[in-house]
């Protein structure tokens, strides 16, 4: 007989959740981090004060740099400083392939920067849609991924028959397999509109990646115009070809700055040093969901406007709000923390239907486990306990690896791999149970290091108060974790021992 | 999308859910060690619903059309994850946590 809906559903989405969950998983956790993506990166950079700056001043100072360091280039770009940003970031577009070229400068100075070399909170938010791998087979895997994520989203609302009557319900006092069930309805269902919201939204934010046809159909191949219609970008001018002088920059931006109630976020000159070059002020996103920055162009060399981006069609309006809903940048502090609890359910509720997979196969007494139950038993733990104990690693990398260091970025990264790796390949030689503990402990104690290693490395003194007390709230769930699975395993070893028959069935096989 | 608002947001979504849950005879049993007659939990259930939509409504009128949905689901899944701490953990607590957010729900309406 043919099985019914539900149960195909229920299929479905136990397979598709297991094959995306260890990935989803990582990008999750990654992504969640990147909400306060500007936090980590000024503790990461414990030598810069964060505080205002004049925007304008900065912008020329990063065009100057761009000037004697990168006068060949057919693009310059100069991030000005922001309060949580405090510095110059100038990039430069020697052509189309080659990556771009980029410097962190002092604000004040315009010379490169004296704070350590790191990627900061970049490295997790890359990691998020990249996996720092190529860029393109990184967003490929993490889109399919996520495709199937959303899959395994639907087929689970389907497959759970009561998402009403057991709304509220965490019974831990039950069998392990109906506490994890709970657990993974629970996160999955109280969150459910950001789960589906941040998995749609993700996909669409790189959906022109994955589905160019629609923009090369109606575009033939002048892809540009595209980003130009939907006020993305501003036209690009060929170059002329022969030199010409500029305007100076700041009278430039400041006839802006006039026009645009934003602050200025970034200053674009396109084919500098020629009679075609244009200036692009780029200004922050108005107050809204919508993630769209107003930019106004201007001919460098007769200072006329020559492009003024900012009102949107409906259909670049609703794709920028996805990004902006994604993204979440218009939040503020107690809204951010709630997308953040809300990442951490997601996170949790990944977690929660992988351990779930594993309890619902747990061999019975006597028998050894096969090797799909210990392959997925291997990669939960290096992953559940793995990213944390990398993302600890990585933090403390941060402070112990020596400032001076050569490719010292490159390092941390190392770090992180190094010790998710690590974390991932020593349970494999350890008691499944027992690797639980260990690993549970090592992340809490890693995370509970950060912000003493952190003071007593810096003289920053208690300035990263709210970055230290989450590092060890992080550090105080993951030990109370690994404490629960020790008490778990100790009362389970006794009542083995109280009936050593071994007919005790274990307590998770109680049907779903 | 001020600090009370969002405040004001979370503390009707923790009353209305705590009296959805309270509603709900598996978990009335667990949070009072009794049964509940059948008026009762329709008036718990009404009252519940009726406070999250005034959630909705104090989260459009502080926050606009814009970021009220957002901040009103927000919100609600914040204080779900409460609910269900308390009623798993200290179910003792729920019910003067419940009436304790009633009132700050008014401080915040006052303060704003």
């Amino acid at each position: 007989m043919r099985p019914g809906f539900r149960q195909s559903m229920a299929w479905l989405h136990t397979w598709a959740g297991l094959v995306t969950g260890w990935v989803m998983f990582a990008v999750f956790v990654t992504g969640t981090a990147t909400y306060y993506r500007a936090d980590i990166s000024l503790w990461m950079r414990p030598e810069l004060r964060a505080g205002p700056s004049d925007p304008i001043p900065a912008a020329e100072r990063g065009i100057a740099y761009l000037k004697t360091h990168a006068p060949k280039a057919m693009a310059w770009y100069v991030s000005v400083p922001q309060p949580d940003r405090p510095v110059i970031g100038v990039y430069w577009m020697d052509s189309l392939e080659a990556p771009l070229g980029q410097a962190l400068l002092d604000r004040e100075t315009g010379t490169p920067t004296r704070a350590r070399d790191t990627q900061g909170g970049d490295f997790f938010y890359r990691f998020h849609y990249e996996l720092q791998m190529m860029p393109t087979l990184g967003r490929w895997i993490v889109g399919g991924a996520a495709m199937i994520l959303l899959v395994a989203l639907i087929s689970g609302i389907v497959t759970h028959r009561r998402i009403f009557a057991d709304f509220f319900t965490f019974r831990r006092d039950k069998s392990a397999q109906r506490g994890w069930l709970d657990a993974h309805n629970v996160t999955g269902v109280l969150a459910l509109p950001f789960h589906l919201m941040i998995t749609y939204t993700g996909i669409v934010t790189l959906g022109l990646m994955y589905m160019p046809w629609g923009v090369t159909a109606a575009y033939k191949g002048d892809d540009l115009r595209f980003f130009v219609e939907s006020a993305q970008s501003t036209t690009w001018r060929p170059a002329a070809g022969r030199p010409a002088e500029a305007l100076p920059l700041a009278p430039l931006l400041a006839r802006a700055q006039g026009e645009v109630s934003e602050p200025l976020e970034m200053v674009i000159v396109n084919n500098p040093r020629d009679a075609g070059a244009t200036v692009v002020a780029v200004f922050e996103e108005p107050h809204g969901l919508a993630h769209q920055h107003p930019q106004i162009a201007f001919d460098a060399v007769s200072g006329a406007v020559v492009e003024r981006v900012g009102t949107m069609k409906p259909a670049a309006h609703v794709f920028t709000s996805f990004m902006g809903l994604h993204e979440a940048q218009f939040a503020s502090p107690v809204l951010r923390a709630l997308f953040f609890l809300c990442g951490l359910m997601g996170a949790a509720t990944i977690a929660t239907g992988l351990v779930l997979w594993s309890v619902a196969r747990m061999p019975k007494a006597g028998e050894a486990p096969r090797f799909g139950l210990r392959l997925v038993r291997g990669l939960n733990i290096g992953t559940i306990l793995g990213l944390p104990i990398g993302m600890a690693a990585f933090f403390l990398a941060n402070r112990l690896l020596p400032v001076d260091l050569a490719h010292r970025a490159t390092w941390e990264g190392g770090v992180f791999f190094g010790a998710w790796a690590l974390a991932a390949l020593v349970p494999l030689a350890r008691p499944h149970r027992r690797a639980w503990v260990e690993m549970g402990l090592s992340a809490g104690l890693l995370f509970g290091a950060v912000p003493i290693v952190g003071a007593l490395t810096t003289d920053r003194g208690f300035d990263f108060l709210a970055f230290d007390a989450a590092m060890l709230g992080l550090g105080l769930v993951l030990a109370l974790g690994a404490r629960a699975v020790s008490l778990y395993e100790g009362r389970r070893a006794a009542a083995r021992a109280a009936r050593p028959a071994g007919g005790l069935a274990p307590k998770g096989l109680v049907k779903a | 999308m001020t600090p009370l608002s969002i405040a004001l947001n979370l503390a009707l979504s923790f009353a209305g859910l705590a009296a959805l849950c309270l509603s709900m005879d598996r978990h009335h049993r667990a949070i009072a060690g009794r049964g509940q007659s059948r008026t009762r939990a329709r008036g718990l259930r009404l009252a519940g619903w009726a406070v999250i939509a005034v959630s909705f409504a104090a989260a459009i009128l502080t926050s606009d059309w814009n970021f009220g949905p957002v901040q009103w689901i927000g919100s609600l899944t914040g204080a779900a994850l409460l609910v269900v701490a308390l009623v798993s953990y200290r179910p003792a607590w729920i019910r003067p946590a419940a009436l304790l957010a009633l009132p700050l729900a008014l401080a915040a309406v006052l303060l704003a």
